[in-house]
């Protein structure tokens, strides 16, 4: 009886893939919390194309079984991405967790997510039919629904290597190590002479999936500080109108007053 | 996978040919029987089950056997033979660090692996690297003085 499979290449992983009735595994830290011991696992924790980090034209891959600890020691990650990692839980779950699990796993609380929904990063899904390559936002369809289709798996991430220098970032959780955000918050404003080149904002565990108000932020691109100053108070608004908190642990009215703060924070650090 | 997985436990090749699903706590425990390794929360909360693999800490409780092909396991048995566990095991005598017991084989490894990475860890850096691993007894302090201790007392060992 073959109850599991490892995978020791991509494309081994994929043609497994084929049958839905293999779970990937990468890190474990989510799946075995359950400890189901009836389950079918594909072990992909050491195919090498899930297993690189680096840089190619300008952008930072980031394969899908890379750990969180991984991230930490890498030069080539941008400091957002590495705040968010260490924040996670603590070094044993982070010396195990991946990127792709933390993805696939469909949590709008997930912290790396939000760093990737922030910096506007790009997936590659692949099958043993072909690959595509897909906006993490349109990854989120729902509460632990995603774009992914039964027989893909996510091999990449693939996310702006520059350009997220000035960043802000928050995590509000109940204890410091092991802390599954209450709420999480990360922004983002490049500038460029004077002028705002890229704004954009991201908010974990307010809703069923991470919210990213692109089109907000639009508002404030191209802008000088001065007249996105200006622009607050409606951007602002329009904001507060977008966000519809769900209920949880914590209330809806804790959920939106904290976003709120915390973008408040974000804007006024950030001299807006 | 053929049901079997080839890795290393405290330095001997073992061939696992148990349900691949299975917790390597579980494996430990009731397969090897190296009862060292604590269950207590079986969700990576507490840390009790802390073990080694390829150098790095992690939850014997949220590993599945099937993912550990190849890997190099270290159990709080095997570490307790090195010089490394005699520095520090002196050092929680010192002060005083153990009292029910119970979570001191992770607490041991979480140290172990915080020297091995930083030989010379700040007070704070010796509380994140245990801050995956829950004692209700002591309080901390004194396990965090056993660490700083053993930092010390241990000189190039690390």
């Amino acid at each position: 009886m073959v109850t599991s499979v490892f995978a020791h290449s991509l494309k081994e992983a994929l043609e497994y893939r084929r049958n839905p009735k293999w779970i990937p595994y990468c890190g474990g830290t989510d799946l075995m919390v359950e400890g189901d011991e009836g389950a079918a696992y594909l072990f992909v924790n050491q195919v090498p194309e899930m297993r690189k980090i680096l840089v190619e034209d300008n952008r930072l891959r980031l394969g899908a079984a890379v750990t969180f600890t991984e991230i930490l020691n890498a030069a080539e990650v941008p400091q957002i991405l590495k705040e968010a990692m260490g924040d996670i839980a603590a070094p044993a779950i982070r010396n195990a967790g991946s990127i792709g699990g933390n993805i696939g796993n469909g949590s709008a609380k997930a912290d790396s997510a939000l760093v990737f929904m922030v910096a506007d990063a790009d997936l590659r899904l692949a099958s043993a039919d072909g690959e595509r390559i897909l906006p993490i936002k349109d990854f989120y369809l729902g509460r632990k629904h995603l774009a992914l289709k039964p027989d893909e798996l996510i091999v990449e991430v693939i996310m702006p290597y520059k350009g997220l220098e000035n960043y802000y970032y928050q995590k509000v959780g109940a204890r410091d190590a092991l802390a599954i955000s209450r709420l999480s918050f990360a922004g983002i404003m490049e500038l460029e002479g004077d002028k705002i080149k890229n704004f954009a904002t991201a908010f974990g565990a307010v809703a069923d999936v991470i919210l990213r108000p692109k089109e907000i932020d639009a508002i404030m691109i191209g802008k000088t500080l001065e007249e996105a100053k200006a622009l607050k108070e409606e951007y602002l608004k329009a904001i507060d109108a977008f966000i519809v908190p769900i209920r949880g642990r914590v209330s809806v009215e804790y959920r939106k007053d904290v976003a709120m703060n915390l973008l408040k924070d974000f804007l006024e650090v950030k001299g807006l | 996978m053929s049901n079997s997985v080839k890795f290393r436990l405290n330095g001997a090749e073992m061939t696992y040919t148990e349900n691949p699903a299975m917790r390597l706590l579980d494996a430990l425990r009731e397969g090897y029987l190296l009862t060292g390794t604590k269950c207590g929360c079986k969700e990576g909360e507490c840390g009790a089950c802390s073990v080694i693999v390829n150098g790095q800490l992690y939850n014997s409780c949220l590993v599945a056997m099937g993912s550990l092909e190849g890997a190099e396991v270290m159990t709080i048995e095997g570490f307790s033979k090195t010089e490394r566990f005699a520095v520090l095991e002196k050092a929680y005598q010192e002060v005083s660090a153990v009292q029910c017991g119970f979570c001191i084989p992770g607490m041991v490894l979480a140290s172990e692996c915080l020297l091995a990475s930083n030989p010379h860890p700040t007070e704070e850096e010796i509380r994140v690297g245990i801050s995956g691993n829950l004692c209700r007894c002591t309080g901390y302090n004194s396990i965090v003085a056993a660490v700083g201790i053993a930092a010390q007392k241990g000189e190039g060992l690390w």
